[in-house]
């Protein structure tokens, strides 16, 4: 059997593959993209329906899905089904692990939402003494998020406050609706700011790794890409033990095969990165492999109503638009209950509320949604999620997926910090919520479980000293020199924001890095 | 030509060479082929037009096989008192209490016992407060047993107190399994109903869930309808 020996193998196609394949193949380096999923064609197979012409009437299908909240009878063929790719946790502490197998990975799906890191997060233990500083500074990442925001479009406005550093927006300049502005005006007071919502535009209507990132890999003509690699184990050098492609299984057949390169590049999605790792028996030396697996707590918040919008009087100038509360707290002053912070996403809406809001049935039911139609302004946390050394994940060789690879087993849960921190996001937004005159109809101070969130980060941190660390400050494997990981299983802490800016800005740093030591001949 | 029917010619046309090439495969390893005029996969082309149907429910009825009837006679109480006809269908009109048996019974066992301890504390409390049924209670009584557990709530956080789980939890299915339901549907203007829409997954070879046997994907649920083919269908080892 003949093996072809690739420059650098790929493993991922999502942001963070994509990525590394757009800046290598650029480079003139030639790639192998491995994805464990096919490529979906939207228009072969997805057609719009109503829920009534679906078995289930629009429902989840029963038992299936059960901890991707996300999930709904629609799009339910779209995330990993847990009976093909179980994992499995201690059953008092759930995980929701939210997977897409399709090429191009959760950034077909994602929403979009584009926030870079600031020194409060990446020097966040030299201000609170908590956990690891990362290896590198906001001035060092900053160059990376301006062409990364480049490429996906990203819209926004200049307002940040210096825990939510500005970047190279499309300038958003729609004004603010009134009720956003009593919203603002009620948050002031606090010391809280509010600021316009970030996000990728993209292009036409798409944000993802296939749009606009391997077409440009493709163009170079050193992109090869395999649907359908299913990858069980990253294979070492008998000589040299350095890692040297890796065995995979085709998704369909169940036919065993195997790739060899001189480079292998992780981007599985942080979770399937640190399984694959850990399944390789690969950059472990530390011991750290797998821990300090964190996220970002949701769920909670608060929904509200607007009383001048009610009875048919909410229009454009009154209802409408978005807006991000950065992370306000530990910024200036330190509070009692709780490290870190969190952000709140805000959305004044204009169209029906849920009828979750009312506590009513029937008739009285229906006049309520009607008089409160137009009306709805909604908060919702993205906090912090502490990097504990006993939240973590290891292989659990008594079970398997469908292709026989040992399954992961996720051992997390949240603590008071979090808990606390919930608890003050709804207690401060009811305050500014009352202070604007807004009526509050619902509340949760619980988050969603562990996961839920899609922000999952860490099992593989970066860090200068490799007795603590996984990777080195350029997402290289401190063990092999040819292993990097450029997914968000290197960040050392989560912060508050959406985690893909950091992640495409990472591996772009990475793969330049990567590029420039190969020229070198340094790998 | 509607969008729907290039989307519907492009897939035909992408489809089409596997089929020959399916076919080829075929007559190598098969007898040789009889004399025949045509060969008998290719008649299907773009311009093929597609059989209409209809969705089950508007021609047949689920017959209920997870509540008891005393259960099932409270449910649809319930769903009358939470959903009654207004200027849109009821859930009585959308036959939610049976959708909801069949969704129910497929679901796992704690989403069963909720709806059963509920069900079953309802026809206590109607039977304590005023020595009936629940299923024969009027609006007004149903109401001083309910209203008391309604509760507002935020998405993926119903109440999790007992009696005010079920109560909340089986008012938003019931509203959405009405609200979903074609007879509701077929009572919005073409623009509200088109809104109501989704872009809808197909499974993404292989579905390891709908293969397996338990699946409901691969079991037609019970209806009433013409009974089965009593004549023989032979199978042959392959």
């Amino acid at each position: 059997m003949s093996v072809q020996t690739t420059d650098v193998l790929i493993i991922g196609s999502g942001h963070a593959g994509g990525m590394a394949a757009k800046v290598l193949t650029e480079k003139g380096i030639s790639c192998l993209m491995l994805n464990a999923g096919p490529v979906v064609d939207v228009t072969r197979q997805a057609t719009r329906k109503l829920p009534d012409e679906l078995p289930f009437r629009g429902f989840k299908p029963p038992g299936k899905l059960e901890h991707v909240f996300q999930a709904s009878e629609f799009n339910a063929n779209v995330w990993v089904d847990e009976s093909e790719v179980p994992y499995t946790f201690n059953p008092l502490h759930a995980y929701n692990w939210v997977r897409v197998r399709l090429f191009g990975g959760r950034s077909l799906f994602w929403s979009r939402q584009s926030f870079r890191l600031s020194d409060f997060e990446l020097k966040a233990r030299s201000r609170d003494g908590f956990g690891q500083d990362w290896p590198l500074d906001y001035a060092e990442l900053s160059p990376f998020y301006s062409r990364v925001e480049e490429i996906m479009q990203v819209a926004g406005a200049m307002d940040g406050p210096p825990q939510m550093p500005d970047g190279n927006f499309i300038l958003d300049k729609e004004p603010w609706s009134d009720s956003m502005k009593r919203f603002m005006a009620a948050a002031q007071p606090k010391g809280i700011s509010v600021c316009k919502q970030r996000r990728a535009v993209g292009r036409d209507g798409l944000a993802s790794s296939i749009n606009l990132l391997l077409p440009d890999a493709e163009r170079t003509g050193k992109l090869t890409s395999v649907q359908n690699a299913v990858v069980r184990q990253i294979t070492v050098d008998k000589h040299t033990g350095l890692p040297n492609g890796c065995k995979f299984i085709d998704r369909l057949s169940h036919r065993e095969m195997e790739v060899r390169a001189r480079i292998v590049v992780l981007a599985a999605g942080t979770l399937e990165s640190a399984r694959l790792l850990l399944n390789s028996g690969l950059a472990n030396s530390s011991g750290v492999l797998g821990h300090y697996l964190c996220d970002q707590i949701y769920g909670a918040g608060i929904v509200a109503s607007v009383p001048e919008a009610r009875n048919g009087r909410a229009d454009k100038k009154l209802m409408g638009g978005g807006a991000i509360v950065p992370r306000f707290r530990n910024i200036s002053d330190k509070h009692p209950k709780f490290l870190r912070g969190y952000a709140l996403n805000v959305t004044s809406t204009t169209g029906a509320m849920g009828a979750n809001n009312f506590a009513a049935y029937g008739e009285e039911l229906d006049r309520k949604m009607d008089e409160y139609y137009g009306s709805g302004f909604h908060m919702t946390i993205m906090g912090e999620v502490l990097a504990r050394h006993e939240n973590h994940v290891r292989i659990n060789h008594e079970k398997l997926d469908a292709w026989g690879i040992p399954v992961l087993h996720i051992e997390t849960q949240y603590t008071d910090n979090e808990y606390n921190m919930a608890a003050d996001a709804v207690d401060t937004m009811s305050e500014v919520c009352t202070d604007a005159g807004f009526e509050i109809l619902a509340t949760n101070k619980r988050p969603n479980p562990p996961g839920y969130s899609i922000h999952e980060v860490g099992t593989a941190r970066m860090g200068d000293d490799p007795k603590t660390s996984v990777l080195n400050r350029w997402s290289q494997s401190h063990d092999h020199k040819n292993l990097w990981v450029v997914d968000g299983s290197g960040f050392p802490s989560s912060g508050w924001q959406n985690p893909t800016m950091t992640i495409l800005s990472l591996s772009m740093r990475a793969s330049e890095r990567l590029a420039d030591e190969m020229k070198k001949g340094n790998l | 030509m509607e969008r729907r029917d290039v989307l519907r010619a492009m897939a035909v046309i992408a489809i089409t060479p596997r089929w020959l090439l399916a076919q080829t495969a075929q007559n190598q390893n098969a007898a040789p082929a009889l004399p025949a005029p045509v060969p008998w996969t290719l008649g299907l082309n773009p311009r093929t037009p597609l059989p209409q149907t209809t969705v089950a429910d508007t021609v047949a009825e689920t017959t209920p096989s997870y509540f008891s009837a005393a259960e099932m006679a409270t449910l649809i109480r319930l769903s009358d008192v939470f959903m009654p006809k207004g200027e849109r269908p009821g859930a009585l009109d959308a036959e939610t209490p049976a959708f909801l048996d069949f969704l129910i019974g497929h679901s796992p066992e704690v989403r069963g016992s909720l709806y059963r301890g509920g069900l079953n504390w309802l026809d206590a409390e109607a039977k304590r407060k005023f020595q009936k049924p629940f299923a024969k209670v009027s609006d007004d009584e149903a109401g001083q047993i309910l209203k008391p557990w309604l509760r507002t709530w935020m998405t993926d956080h119903p109440p999790s107190q007992t009696h005010a789980d079920f109560v909340n939890i089986a008012h938003a299915d019931i509203r959405t399994a009405t609200t979903n339901s074609r007879q509701w549907l077929d009572s919005l203007d073409d623009r509200h109903r088109d809104q109501r829409s989704q872009l809808y997954w197909s499974p993404i070879e292989p579905d390891v869930y709908a293969e397996r046997p338990t699946s409901v994907h691969t079991r037609p649920t019970q209806t009433i309808a013409a009974p089965k083919s009593t004549h023989e269908v032979r199978s042959y080892p392959q």
